[in-house]
């Protein structure tokens, strides 16, 4: 979920109302978004680098509010007043205009280079700015959070803003090797090729994130003018050619994509936001873009679509019961004009902000939102069933019971560790053990998935060594092994393990309680094996040698006890002999 | 042994009727020690005697005051070792080892020092080589005297001999036991061992009719009982997984870690790109890599509505691949399964059912204190046709009932498969705030319909962990606490049983009315704060904000400033943005009381420090009588004294309230409060006495014919600083109708 921060004042201002923290808490609860912290720049400051660092920092307010992460259009201090102020049926949600260029369209020329690395574009132009230096903040700001959202940390897509006035159109955008790109990027004062830029961002804080999604590339995307000045290298750096300043009039916007639906997504939200500072408020001015294959395309597209929604369906989905008007009503207040249609029908309009809606029930929620999730009435569905449990869940709980009864106590353990803990610390070979492997583990302990529920008792032996002797614990849970039977190629067993760990081993005391819970299950003693269960003695690398049985139910082994290896016990870092039951007990469903 | 010499203790207590051991050590020529062994296998008897123990300081020679009281103190050796014609240093040394064998060198330096200061002995230097000689012709040594009487028993030195010797480690203290001892209940001179408990022999014998038998000591505990347990978390899961049955909920196989992305994922329309795919927040399986199988008619509608939408839906626009939906990955959420089961539903021919689970789901995500890579995720679901979002709330409602939490609250949210999603905040009476409980919502069609469900079939589910709920009733603050090898299982052993409809400890339920009473009060001072909100604004216009100020209050706990603290009580209940924090200061040698570390606590203003306009800072240090204050950032010194700091709140509270009282009036009236302030002040400095001057010019005041309500004279309606001042640290000394009057005015603010 992003977070966007936003200064109380200026948000006050622009809302042209002051709250309590607790009203505007509120508000924002209905809202469906989260006023998450209150802080300044001293006191962030103060929290990061310490006291002397935050003399002289701004004391002023600062709202830390959460959005939710569809909602892109509220990702900038002008999304989020326009949203709360229709909400508040302050003001109307304004309408946006596309318009042709009053001379000649500006066009970006996309080569068909660009295809193996980055092959969208799109672009757009705002003319006739104002900005102040907030409105600029927020117009960079809101650029970083569409880049670190909507755009995947750039992967998908990439922002360039540029004064046009400083440059030459048409534009193109194409894909080069990285030595024969050259320029002066942003903040820099000299140029550097884009190899070199890589070493150069290779240990910076910001960009060195984005460089892995271009850098093991042949070719760089460049976006050069007509004069062959250098824009930017997306999805890395714009140019210092063209950057735009307080003092930019007319700004050029051009977005580089993989996915070119978000690539218009994020075209769109950035023109609707901030064209309110055009002189000619809500409008945009297209730009074409001419594909490799030679095709034409204009942007933004900035679609307004038309839905018919059926009344009746709304108040079934949400559970209300409101008149047509009302409704349109309340979807008026999230930002989609909605009016009364024929058959009771309302026409709603989606506008190029609410790319989130994508599905008449996204209306139905917003109809709920505004009407307020807490206003509705409570009901009970009708729906009649008849409760079962899962057979299996129910027997284990029953064992689990018995275990309890017989004076183990009950640990609950991970089901991943390393490798380690299911192969050498069990004197086994990894590869006689059919574990499933994770790919990305963060640390040691993620490894596998566990495929004896022995190692986490042992570890939580070793974690209690203080309690007082005999340690008697079990655990009945899943452990994962390999299964190509199965559609992902593993499955769950549900093992029942136990162990105890005192100054004598006591084997005699897990076999016995082996004997109790085949009792339990209704299933006889018979050495020959065939009906019911038998102990084989067995040879078992984990188990000290002659002192180890399988537990054999029905002609198959089910299971194992023993008195564990010394080298076992020492490996989890215990120093007292140990006896081990470990059971699978899907058998005895 | 002990037995014999307790009999004869029997027989001493039977004729004197009282006993003391030490005497009778004496008495007896026996080792002290023994006798108290003797009371107290007496005493284990039972009520035969009854003793009671004493300590007696006594004072005893030390090893060097036993040889003073031999042979003489240091300075009576060494003047005893002068002949009577002087000598040098080293004869007397000499001679004085002759007299006493263990003269040392030690002794000689305190024993010259001491004759000298005495004015036994001088150095005579006229012949040259100096010599010592007696000053007088004899002397008497005092010290040796005491000394021997101390040894002899008595003791009838001065306290400050004592001290004196005490200093010269001739004497020490000890401290002896001794018990002093009674006939008991059931007194006797004769004595029989008792019998600790029933034997097999005492019953087959008969002898038990005989025997006398040890009470139990029944303050001790008993033994532990040798048992197994459950783990809590599995008891909150039995309890929860009992109340989904309880609402006729069927329980799914969740008997699956390893999953696919395509049912982890893509069944439920969360497109390819969304971060919760990233190897960042998800397991990934190196080995089983892939999943095969996907049902291919399901998979290829499912490809459909991401990349291009269909079933009313725009879809995401995006190139939909197979490869990514194959990934096999540890489950995410166990809303995996519940996406199979809703297939396997419409597959069958749909019948309206309700399924829950509670097992295991993994996440790749940033250890900390509440969070691991593994919990276990509860989940409900209800697919019907027809189900609304009034239903969802109902049945969440009736849901978090039977765990014992009937205030909910919903708030708007985003998932990508629901819609309408809603986050579940429930009220938590301990904190005193709303936390999120769980997410729930209808689930999306664009999930649904792929699937093959009807179309008005709608999906209500909702999901919350086990973990919080669990650390949340057991009170856990760190989850490797509760799960996970390193648990410690003594916690195990003696963590209760779970009953989450059952209130414990600061959750005890509040009766409704006040709640309500709470909320009407809360809505009307939302609605006096925008009162206030405009009125302080306009204040703001026609004077300009008051100056953010900070100011520091040193005050002692031995005497804490009374009436300074009831004016920053009033300062704070005035509503403006006041922020105080109290602390002790490291000199204090006892820690404050939590009375004085909270004395705001009833009129805290809960504005932050950023945001105040006024920061006191409270320090109780050993600062005595008179506090002081200090304004931070401020050239000026401190301001002493309980009246002057009152003083400086009072200009402070009348500078940021409209109440007048001390300075805003007219300067008569100020000079009349500052007078009876200065009484008081002349009173702190000559004591008990005019205080009692005071207390009477305060009830004459009151009783005055004119019927004044105040102290000073003229000030008209509102009582003044001296009112408050006099009324807080006086009030309790005055018992006249009409001060009672007054004092009930003074405390109503």
């Amino acid at each position: 979920m992003p977070t966007i921060s936003i200064n109380r004042d200026l948000l006050f201002n622009a809302l042209g109302k002051s709250y309590s923290e607790e009203e505007f808490d509120e508000l924002c609860f209905k809202f469906g978004i989260e006023l998450d912290e209150v802080t300044s720049d001293k006191l962030i400051i103060l929290k990061e680098q310490g006291t002397e660092r935050s003399v002289g920092a701004s004391e002023e307010i600062i709202y830390k509010i959460d959005i939710p992460a569809n909602r892109y259009d509220l990702l900038c201090l002008e999304g989020l007043v326009q949203g709360l102020q229709v909400f508040l049926g302050e003001t109307r949600f304004p309408p946006f205009k596309l318009l042709p260029s009053q001379t000649v369209p500006q066009k970006l020329i996309v080569k068909s280079s660009t295809s193996s690395i980055r092959p969208y574009a799109v672009a757009a132009v705002l003319r006739n700015m104002h900005f102040d230096q907030n409105t600029f903040n927020s117009f960079i700001d809101l650029q970083d959070k569409l880049h670190q959202n909507l755009c995947r940390k750039r992967s998908l897509v990439a922002i360039g803003t540029h004064d046009l006035d400083t440059i030459q159109g048409p534009f193109y955008y194409e894909a080069l090797s990285p030595d024969s790109i050259k320029f002066q990027p942003l903040n820099q004062t000299k140029e550097f090729t884009a190899s070199q830029l890589m070493d150069l961002y290779a240990t910076d804080s910001h960009l060195r994130h984005y460089l892995p999604i271009i850098k093991e590339s042949p070719v760089y995307p460049v976006i050069k003018d007509s004069n062959g000045v250098v824009l930017s290298m997306p999805p890395i750096i714009n140019g210092e050619h063209s950057k735009i300043t307080l003092n930019t009039k007319n700004v050029f916007i051009e977005c580089t994509a993989t996915d070119v639906t978000k690539a218009s997504i994020v075209l769109d939200t950035l023109v609707c936001m901030f064209s309110r500072y055009c002189q000619n408020q809500f409008t945009v001015e297209m730009c074409e873009i001419e594909t490799p294959k030679g095709g034409i395309k204009n942007y933004p597209i900035l679609k307004t679509r038309q839905e018919k929604i059926d009344v009746n369906k709304i108040n079934r989905m949400v559970g209300i019961n409101e008149q047509a008007d009302k409704v349109a009503d309340l979807l008026t207040r999230m930002c989609l004009t909605a009016t009364v249609a024929e058959n009771g029908c309302l026409s709603v309009t989606i506008p190029p902000t609410r790319h989130d809606i994508i599905h008449a029930c996204d209306v139905y929620e917003d109809v709920a939102i505004a009407f307020g999730y807490n206003n509705i009435a409570k009901t009970l569905p009708s729906t009649n069933t008849i409760a079962s449990q899962f057979p299996l869940n129910k027997l284990s709980d029953q064992l689990r019971e018995q275990l309890a009864q017989a004076g183990f106590t009950e640990a609950l353990t991970f089901s991943l560790c390393s490798k380690e803990d299911i192969s050498d610390k069990l004197r086994k070979p990894l590869s006689s053990i059919p574990a499933v492997h994770v790919s990305n583990p963060k640390t040691l302990e993620f490894q596998v998935a566990r495929s004896t529920l022995l190692p986490g008792l042992l570890k939580t032996i070793a974690a209690n060594r203080k309690l007082p002797l005999p340690l008697k614990f079990f655990e009945v849970s899943d452990v994962v092994l390999k299964d190509n039977e199965r559609d992902v190629g593993a499955r769950n067993c549900r093992k029942l393990c136990i162990v105890y760990y005192n100054k004598s081993p006591g084997f005699e005391l897990v076999h016995g309680l082996l004997d109790r819970l085949m009792q339990l299950l209704e299933i006889p003693l018979d050495p020959t094996g065939t009906t019911g269960y038998s102990l084989k003695s067995c040879d078992d690398a984990t188990f000290f040698p002659g002192r180890c049985a399988h537990v054999v139910f029905a002609g198959v082994t089910v299971g194992v006890l023993g008195v564990l290896h010394p080298e076992v016990v020492t490996s989890f870092d215990l120093n007292l002999p140990c006896s081990a039951l470990e059971l699978n007990i899907e058998p005895f469903l | 042994m002990a037995i014999a010499h307790g009999e004869k203790l029997l027989k001493y207590l039977e004729e004197n009727g009282t006993a003391n051991s030490l005497k009778l050590s004496e008495l007896w020529n026996e080792e002290h020690q023994k006798i108290v062994g003797t009371v107290k296998s007496l005493l284990c008897l039972g009520d035969v005697i009854e003793a009671e123990l004493q300590s007696n300081v006594k004072w005893d020679l030390t090893e060097e005051g036993k040889q003073v009281a031999t042979h003489g103190s240091h300075e009576a050796q060494v003047y005893n070792a002068i002949p009577p014609s002087g000598s040098t240093q080293p004869e007397i040394m000499a001679q004085a080892s002759i007299l006493n064998a263990g003269f040392t060198k030690d002794i000689a330096k305190v024993g010259f020092s001491k004759a000298m200061s005495l004015g036994w002995i001088a150095v005579d230097k006229s012949s040259g080589a100096p010599k010592v000689v007696r000053k007088i012709d004899s002397i008497q040594d005092l010290v040796q005297e005491h000394l021997k009487e101390i040894a002899s028993g008595k003791n009838m030195l001065t306290n400050e001999l004592r001290t004196e010797y005490k200093k010269r480690k001739l004497i020490q203290e000890i401290v002896v036991k001794s018990y002093e001892m009674k006939p008991g209940s059931s007194f006797s001179t004769s004595v029989t061992k008792q019998e600790t408990d029933l034997t097999p022999e005492m019953i087959a014998s008969g002898s038990w009719k005989t025997k006398e038998f040890k009470p139990y000591n029944l303050n001790a505990l008993g033994t532990p009982v040798p048992r197994g347990h459950l783990h809590p978390l599995m008891k909150v899961r039995a309890e929860f997984r009992q109340i989904f049955l309880e609402m006729g909920f069927t329980e799914m196989p969740t008997n699956n870690y390893v999953e696919s992305s395509f049912w982890n994922f893509d069944a439920l329309f969360q497109p390819q790109q969304h971060p919760a795919r990233d190897a960042h927040d998800t397991f990934f399986l190196a080995d089983p890599a892939t999943a095969s199988n996907i049902p291919s008619d399901y998979m290829e509608r499912v490809k459909n509505v991401h990349s291009y939408g269909g079933y009313g839906s725009q879809g995401y626009g995006y190139d939909w691949k197979v490869e990514e939906a194959q990934k096999n990955l540890l489950r995410t959420h166990t809303t995996a399964v519940s996406a199979r089961m809703l297939y396997a539903l419409a597959q069958g021919g749909f019948k309206p059912a309700k399924y829950f689970s509670i097992d295991r789901v993994f996440r790749n995500e940033t250890l900390d204190a509440t969070h691991l890579a593994e919990f276990h995720q509860i989940e409900g679901v209800i697919a019907d046709y027809g189900l609304t979002l009034g239903n969802l709330i109902g049945v969440l409602y009736e849901f978090f009932r039977k765990l014992g939490i009937d205030k909910l609250r919903f708030k708007p949210a985003y998932n990508p498969y629901t819609e309408p999603s809603m986050e579940i905040f429930s009220y938590h009476p301990g904190l005193k705030k709303w936390v999120e409980i769980g997410n729930s919502g209808i689930f999306r069609p664009e999930m649904l319909l792929p699937m093959g469900l009807p179309e008005d079939v709608s999906v209500l589910a909702w999901g919350l962990s086990l973990e919080r709920p669990t650390m949340i009733k057991y009170g856990y603050d760190n989850i490797r606490d509760l799960v996970g090898p390193k648990v410690n299982l003594q916690m195990v052993a003696d963590n209760p049983l779970c009953r989450l409809d059952k209130h414990r400890g600061t959750e005890i339920k509040e009766p409704d009315y006040l709640q309500e009473l709470e909320i009407r009060m809360d809505s009307i001072m939302t609605r006096l704060r925008k009162i206030e909100n405009e009125v302080s604004k306009l204040r703001k216009q026609c004077k300009g904000s008051p100056e953010k100020l900070t100011l520091v209050i040193e005050a002692d706990p031995n005497y804490p400033p009374l009436s300074v603290q009831t004016l920053i009580r009033i300062l704070m209940a005035s509503r403006n943005p006041i922020s105080v924090t109290i602390h002790q200061h490291s000199s204090l040698k006892t820690a404050c009381s939590s009375d004085l570390m909270q004395w705001t606590k009833s009129t805290i203003s809960n504005v932050s420090r950023v945001d105040s306009l006024f920061n006191l800072t409270w320090i109780w240090k050993p600062v005595g009588p008179h506090p002081t204050a200090k304004v931070v950032n401020q050239c000026s010194g401190d301001i002493c004294g309980e009246t002057a700091v009152a003083r400086l709140l009072a200009r402070l509270l009348e500078s940021w309230t409209d109440c007048v009282f001390y300075e805003n009036y007219d300067i008569n009236t100020t000079a009349e409060i500052d007078d009876w302030l200065d009484m008081w002040e002349s009173c702190i400095q000559s004591g008990d006495s005019t205080f009692l001057v005071l207390i009477k010019r305060i009830n004459n005041r009151l009783n005055s014919c004119d019927g004044r309500k105040w102290l000073p004279g003229v000030l008209p309606g509102t009582k003044s600083l001296a009112d408050i001042f006099l009324s807080t640290l006086l009030g309790h000394k005055l018992n006249s109708d009409r001060a009672k009057e007054w004092l009930s005015r003074c405390n109503s603010f």
